[in-house]
Parts: structure tokens; sequence; C-alpha cells
């Protein structure tokens, strides 16, 4: 089971989860109680099939794999918003000058591109 | 580079309610305080999640997974809570390597799941030990479901475990139609298998050996330590 940021915006009280295809509404709401002592209220489930039309260097079909997603209602009037887990953080020493490091780079295989400024910045296929 | 600190010196209390046992992550050297763990109750669904520290940071320290040798000294009980454990850990792994997919971004430290994941299998096979121990004491049986070693019709050699049914086998007119026997003529491709499987197991021998001496060739002196051992 993981809980799953939701497509589409969901109401303040309803978490969705990815679970088991094997799961029912009942094994999910036992599941809940007992083990994360999360008070249920509902849970409604729906199968997504995962798709098959993408195709590897065989040319064989690739099939996506399908999963049960779980919406769970909160009780006791609680609710759930999905958190940022990757917030942006200070860098430090190490990846800041890395950063530097690699704009240089950068800048000196443009320079090292474009054709010489005396000329115009034109190329040196042109003649003479 | 590992480390290896799960044990924290008998800190196992089993004293502890499961919920609070949540955001232990056995890996760590360093407890948590258990009141702040009340203070997040609040928002339950926080244990699908890492400590709020951990968000955002490039990789996360964590230790070994545990080893058989070390689970067999604990106790039912214990194995019991940390099977739980692990599995709300594993929630949690999952659920941030889903949502660094959805953000595309790289998911920090992702050899977590792989540790959880043998952790939980060595709980496995102690707690499967210790069945098959019991029933041998018990009844005398290693197998929960009696079976025999039979041959199907190919000539392979495979164990068959008994099934209950509700009419005899000679009775079944499917059942009869499987052959556990295997014709003189098979005799032939039995020798060829044979043989696949003995040319394969020679191809494996020498190969260790050629790579073994070019280990030898590249670190002269290290070979000449172990052989003289």
């Amino acid at each position: 089971m993981l809980a799953v940021r939701p497509g589409v915006p969901q109401p303040e009280d309803t978490v969705q989860f990815r679970v088991s295809m094997e799961m029912t509404k009942l094994d999910i709401r036992n599941y809940l109680e007992r083990i994360y002592n999360v008070p249920v209220a509902a849970v409604r489930t729906r199968i997504q099939y995962g798709a098959n039309n993408k195709r590897n260097h065989r040319n064989q079909r690739v099939k996506k794999p399908d999963y049960k997603v779980a919406y769970v209602q909160l009780g006791q009037g609680q609710t759930f918003q999905f958190p940022n887990l990757f917030p942006e953080k200070e860098q430090d020493a190490e990846t800041r000058s890395f950063d530097d490091f690699r704009d240089k780079y950068m800048e000196k295989e443009k320079q090292k591109q474009e054709g010489d400024p005396r000329r115009g910045g034109v190329p040196d296929w042109f003649g003479l | 580079m590992r480390e290896r600190r799960k044990y924290q010196g008998g800190i196992f209390v089993t004293n502890q309610t499961p919920a609070s046992l949540t955001a232990l992550n056995l890996y760590h050297k360093n407890l948590p305080n258990i009141e702040t763990l009340h203070q997040m109750k609040f928002l339950h669904t926080t244990e699908f999640f890492d400590d709020p520290g951990n968000w955002g940071e490039k990789s996360v320290k964590s230790g070994d997974s545990w080893n058989i040798k070390q689970l067999r000294g604990k106790s039912s009980e214990d194995l019991h809570k940390l099977w739980y454990v692990l599995l709300k850990e594993k929630n949690m792994l999952l659920t941030l390597e889903q949502e660094s997919k959805r953000q595309r971004k790289p998911m920090p430290s992702p050899e977590r799941l792989e540790k959880v994941e043998t952790s939980m299998k060595n709980i496995d096979l102690v707690v499967r030990e210790r069945e098959i121990a019991l029933r041998l004491l018990q009844t005398g049986h290693e197998k929960p479901v009696p079976g025999e070693w039979r041959h199907d019709f190919l000539g392979r050699t495979f164990w068959y475990s008994y099934k209950e049914w509700p009419i005899p086998w000679h009775l079944n007119k499917k059942h009869k139609k499987k052959r556990f026997y295997y014709l003189p003529h098979v005799n032939h491709f039995i020798r060829l298998r044979l043989e696949k499987a003995l040319r394969k197991r020679a191809r494996q021998q020498n190969m260790e050996r050629t790579r073994r001496k070019i280990l030898e060739k590249k670190f002269p002196d290290i070979a000449v330590k172990s052989q003289s051992q």
C-alpha cells in the first residue's frame, strides 16, 4: 500500500492509495485501522488498467502493470493534504562550487563554438 | 559505506505499542523522543512519510539489513513487531518512490527498499524454520502437505504434493490423462538434457578459473598469500 498524490483534486478528508489488486474495501479498512490507527469512514476502490500500447526494440507490446486505487475518507473530521516531499533546500558549498564550475565550463565551450569576434562572429568556413 | 547499527544494545523494548514503533527507524542508533512522536499524532497518515527533516535531502543514512543469524536470536514476539515496523517502512519508501517519479526527481537512497525487502524475506525464512522444527517435534513431518517425488512424461523429476479431492484419482477422468511415467524413447532426451547441464557447469567452472587467473596476474602479492593459506 502506498499513499499517492491525487491527479484530480480530492476533498480534504480523502486520501488516495495504491493497493494490491487482491485487497478488498474491508481489507483496506482493517489494515489502516489496525496497523496505522487511522479512523476510516469510507473506502472506495477502482482498478486502473495499465496500457499495452508501448512497444520495445523487438516490436513486442510492453504492458504497464494494472493497479488498484483506493479513496479513503478519514473519520472524526480529520483532513489530509499530500505534503511536498521535495522542498527546495540550501545547497551546501560542494554543490554550489560544482554548479559554478559547470557554468564556467559551458561558457568556455560556447565561446569555442562561436567564430572570431574580430571578424564579426562569422565562422571560419567563409573564405579568406 | 554501510553502517551496521541495528541493535542499539537491546533497545527492542517490548512495552512499546505498535503505533509508537512506526517512526522508529530501526536502522538509526539514536531513538527519536517518544514525546515528539505523540505530538505528531494529529495527522495519522504522517506514518506514510519519512521524518520531515529528511524531505528534500539528496541521501538519507540507513543501516544494514537484518541478517538471518541476528534474527534467529530474536523471540517470535519481537519478530512479529519487527515485521510490522519493516512493513510500514516499506510503505513509506514506496510512497517516496512514486512521489519522486511524479515530481521527476531522484529518490534519495533507493537502496533502503532492497534492505527492507531482504530483512522481511529473512524474517519469513526464520519463521518458516521455526514452524518446520515445531512440526517435526509434534508430528514427525517436515512439510505441512504430504507429497512425493514423481516423473513427468518428459522424464523430469518434480515434487508432487497431494491435494484434497472429492473423488479418488481412479474416477477422475482428467487426472487419469496425466502421465506420471515416461516411455523408453524419452531416455535419449534425458541424456541430452544431462549433457547440456554438464556443459553449462563445466563452462561456469572454466570461467571462474580463468577469472581467478586474470586476477592473480593483476594482483600477484595477494595471490601468493591465498595459495600459501
